[in-house]
């Protein structure tokens, strides 16, 4: 391509009027030039100070929403900023709820003239809007800002003739989202028209995403603050909590009338469930448990108006605790108990089978001799264990009596505790004689003592019913038979050193259900046997029908196996409890021996009658008879006449030291 | 002051008596005679060229004052029309001064030493306006006040109720809408 040479005046100097023309145009040029780069700088120089302006409200925004923990505190203070930066009017704060069906004003707002737009704020500050309804509702429907240029000719609007009134021009709205669920959603109103809306949609758009996050951090507060005093399975209240509102519920008593009560729910055989059916059954069960409690409390509530308020919490594996506050009566709380029992009664299905979990219920009632509401919840647990003790689906309110005698059952356990490291205990010895002329001792009762340090010698009634409680029976009772045994043996050995080939008398050791039903109990019986050199069929070894009772066939097992050594067996204190012949029938004895109470009862003919009974049914099962209690002459004349064989008590000897005891015999074999 | 003052009156001077009248002043007045709007210049320097331009126009100061606010009006508008756009007349204009137009300054040049005016109601139903004016200056926004007035097509009567060269503590102007 080529180009054409255009002719240019610059190599012949202009001169004259053309010079000051060229001058001119140049000059205007260079004004233009001029004014065309101050507008750009003034330009950039606007739009930095803008920005700035509108950086340092972000940054007063954002630093006050990352200092507070309260969305309206900095709800507050970002529409004063945001209405002072823009010049306008009014600003309004609104929260979504209902699952974003409802806009509702949280009485969060600003007002650059309060007095002026009084009616306009008035119909503000609490309005209430669905979905599309008014400006908040429209920014609920759609998600995105929403603008007014000129309020008068929009009829929708709700607040229109108040908006009028207030001579407000202009109005946006713009949501405030956490994600994509929409939390709140704040309006602006101006007199003045709302011009640049980009500049306007920036600043509010990055306030808004800070007010957002106040409401985030608020929730995840709450949740954090929800799950530090909830228990996550159940969803109630944990132990936190309600010692919380125990504290609170108590400290309020002081200024009424009303009262409160503590009630501790522990469900009985849930431990068996988690181990049966294993941890997702037992969880399984406590949600079934928890939802059948909280429907009864809610019915009890509705039925009940003195019912107070009530707080169901989950303080343990199977422990629930009820706070019922500002009751007046203090005999709801039993009313409670019995509909929680009643919930209880229809079967949980877990996996395939049904299982039924009772509970056992304690009660503490406030009153004016408790300081503090821990005194109370201890209460409630002791009167708690209470019901256990009388078996499932028992209800016990404390009472002082119940508090005095727990009491004194601790300090005894406590104290049967040190009596068996001290080694407290010791055993004397009741002989037991078979009832024929010559009256001869045929072994001997071990009874057990306690050479209390400061109560002096005590009888096994002073202690045995909370050695039983506490579960010391087994120790005391092991040692029993141990040091029963070796008494024995030593009295034996004594005795054919004397005399070889002579009679040895037996000894006859009670055992307690607990103790018989222990796993190891028979190899235990076998273990002091071998240890002690004590021939097997001079131990006796006497069990109540307790035991069967608790097990039927272990108690069979067992017996069946010590007698399989040669150990003999007694059912003792027969012919009072349930005395049922089928454990007669089924379980192997060797011996009756016949309850005191009928002993002392003798002159009365009912008692003849059901002693003779006895005999001829121990006759019939080829059962050796023992009667316990004999006190008088006459009791063992009566009882020789009607055939028994065997008998002890105060009349024919009482219980002795091991010593006098052991002393008696080398005075009968002498005699 | 800013330069966009010294700009606006180079272009009443120059469009009145033209280029040679304002290059006399500036050597007379011993001015530098280039003026940025983006930059400021010593308040002496435009007294000189009001004192001497004045004087070559036969004129006393105020009438120069009055007569070069009045023209600038119009000039302001077509530099900056946003500055203009939002009001209706020329009321809402003068009395919006403080907080938009000096604000608008104040966006271009941090730090603007911009006058307040203080605006209130005279028992006669006209509206005040009074400040802190220096040499007479007062004169220069009565020539604003003019051409706001010719601007919106209003017409305002403007009475200096006091002035500082007077020897008040203030300067005041009644201003009354047509």
């Amino acid at each position: 391509m080529k180009y054409e040479r255009i002719p240019l005046s610059g190599k012949t100097e202009p001169r004259g009027t053309d010079l000051v023309d060229r001058l001119e145009r140049q000059l205007e040029q260079e004004r233009k030039a001029r004014l065309e780069a101050e507008a750009i700088a003034e330009r950039g120089l606007r739009e930095l100070y803008e920005s700035q302006v509108r950086l340092a409200l972000l940054q007063r925004i954002t630093d006050f929403a990352n200092q507070s923990n309260s969305f309206a505190e900095v709800l507050d203070m970002a529409l004063k900023e945001i209405c002072l930066h823009m010049g306008w009017e009014f600003g309004n704060g609104i929260r979504v709820s209902d699952n974003g069906r409802v806009a509702a004003a949280c009485d969060t707002w600003f007002a650059s003239e309060p007095d002026r737009l009084f009616p306009f704020v008035e119909a503000s500050r609490a309005i209430r809007v669905g979905v599309g309804d008014c400006l908040p509702g429209r920014v609920l429907r759609d998600h995105h800002p929403h603008w007014i240029d000129e309020i008068a000719a929009e009829d929708w609007l709700a607040r229109r003739p108040q908006a009028v009134e207030a001579k407000l021009l202009s109005a946006c709205a713009f949501p405030i989202s956490i994600g994509d669920e929409l939390v709140a959603v704040i309006e602006f109103f101006s007199s003045k028209p709302m011009i640049d809306k980009d500049a306007i949609l920036l600043t509010i758009t990055q306030s808004a995403t800070q007010l957002g996050r106040v409401i985030e951090r608020e929730r995840a507060r709450a949740t954090l603050l929800h799950d530090a005093l909830h228990d996550a399975m159940t969803g109630l209240p944990n132990r936190v909590l309600l010692d919380e509102r125990c504290r609170s519920a108590f400290q309020r008593l002081s200024t009424g009338t009303a009262r409160l009560a503590i009630m501790v729910i522990d469900l009985d055989g849930f431990k068996a469930i988690n181990d049966k059916y294993g941890h997702h059954a037992g969880d399984a069960l406590l949600v079934d448990v928890t939802g059948r409690f909280q429907a009864a409390i809610n019915a009890f509530q509705q039925s009940h108006l003195q019912a107070g308020h009530a707080t169901l919490a989950r303080v343990g594996g199977d422990e629930f605790v009820i706070l019922l506050d500002s009751i007046k009566d203090g005999s709801v709380a039993e009313k409670l108990a019995t509909l929680l029992h009643d919930v209880l009664r229809p079967p949980t299905q877990v996996d395939n089978d049904q299982v039924t979990a009772g509970a056992s219920i304690g009660i503490a009632l406030s009153g004016p001799e408790y300081d503090d509401v821990e005194q109370i919840r201890r209460d409630a647990d002791l009167a708690m264990y209470e019901a256990k003790a009388s078996g499932s689906g028992h209800t016990v309110t404390f009472t002082d009596a119940l508090g005095t005698e727990a009491r004194n059952r601790m300090a005894l356990e406590r104290e049967l505790r040190e009596a068996i490291r001290d080694k407290q205990f010791l055993l004397f010895y009741q002989p037991i004689f078979a009832l024929t002329e010559d009256q001869r001792l045929m072994g001997y009762e071990a009874l057990i003592r306690w050479q209390h340090p400061t109560r002096g010698l005590l009888d096994p009634g002073a202690f045995i019913d909370a050695a039983e409680q506490s579960g010391l029976i087994v120790f005391i009772g092991d040692w029993v038979l141990r040091q029963g045994c070796t008494a024995l043996a030593s009295l034996h050995k004594r005795m054919v050193n004397k005399t070889p080939g002579c009679e040895l008398p037996f000894v006859s050791i009670n055992i307690a259900p607990q103790q018989f039903l222990q796993p190891s109990f028979a190899q235990q019986v076998q273990r002091v046997l071998i240890e002690t050199g004590v021939p097997s069929d001079c131990l006796r070894l006497e069990v109540t029908e307790g035991v069967a009772i608790i097990d039927a066939d272990r108690t069979r097992q067992v017996l069946e196996e010590i007698r399989a050594w040669g150990v003999r067996t007694s059912l003792d204190d027969f012919g009072t409890g349930y005395s049922s012949l089928s454990y007669l029938q089924n379980l192997p004895f060797d011996t009756l021996k016949i309850d005191r109470s009928f002993v002392a009862s003798i002159e009365d003919p009912k008692s003849r009658n059901i002693i003779r009974a006895i005999l001829d049914l121990a006759n019939n099962l080829n059962l050796s008879v023992v009667a316990e209690g004999i006190e008088s002459p006459e009791q063992g004349r009566v009882l020789v006449e009607m055939g028994c064989e065997f008998g002890q008590g105060f009349h024919l000897g009482v219980p002795l030291d091991e010593k006098s005891a052991f002393a008696l015999i080398d005075q009968r074999r002498a005699a | 002051m800013k330069g966009v003052i010294f700009n606006l009156l180079e272009e009443a001077i120059v469009a009145e008596h033209g280029v040679a009248a304002w290059v006399d002043i500036m050597d007379l007045a011993g001015a530098r005679g280039t003026y940025s709007s983006l930059g400021s210049y010593p308040d002496e320097e435009l007294y000189a060229i009001v004192d001497h331009a004045a004087a070559g126009l036969a004129l006393p100061v105020p009438d120069v004052l009055r007569w070069f606010g009045q023209g600038a009006i119009p000039r302001l508008a077509e530099r900056y029309p946003t500055l203009f756009a939002n009001h209706r007349g020329s009321r809402s204009f003068i009395t919006s001064v403080n907080d938009v137009i000096h604000l608008e300054v104040r966006k271009l040049y941090a730090g603007a030493a911009c006058p307040h005016f203080h605006f209130y109601d005279l028992a006669d139903g006209r509206l005040a306006m009074a400040y802190q004016s220096r040499r007479q200056l007062c004169h220069l926004a009565h020539g604003f006040v003019l051409g706001t007035a010719a601007f919106f097509g209003d017409a305002i009567d403007v009475e200096h109720l006091a002035c500082t060269s007077k020897g008040d503590a203030l300067c005041r102007l009644a201003l009354d809408w047509q």
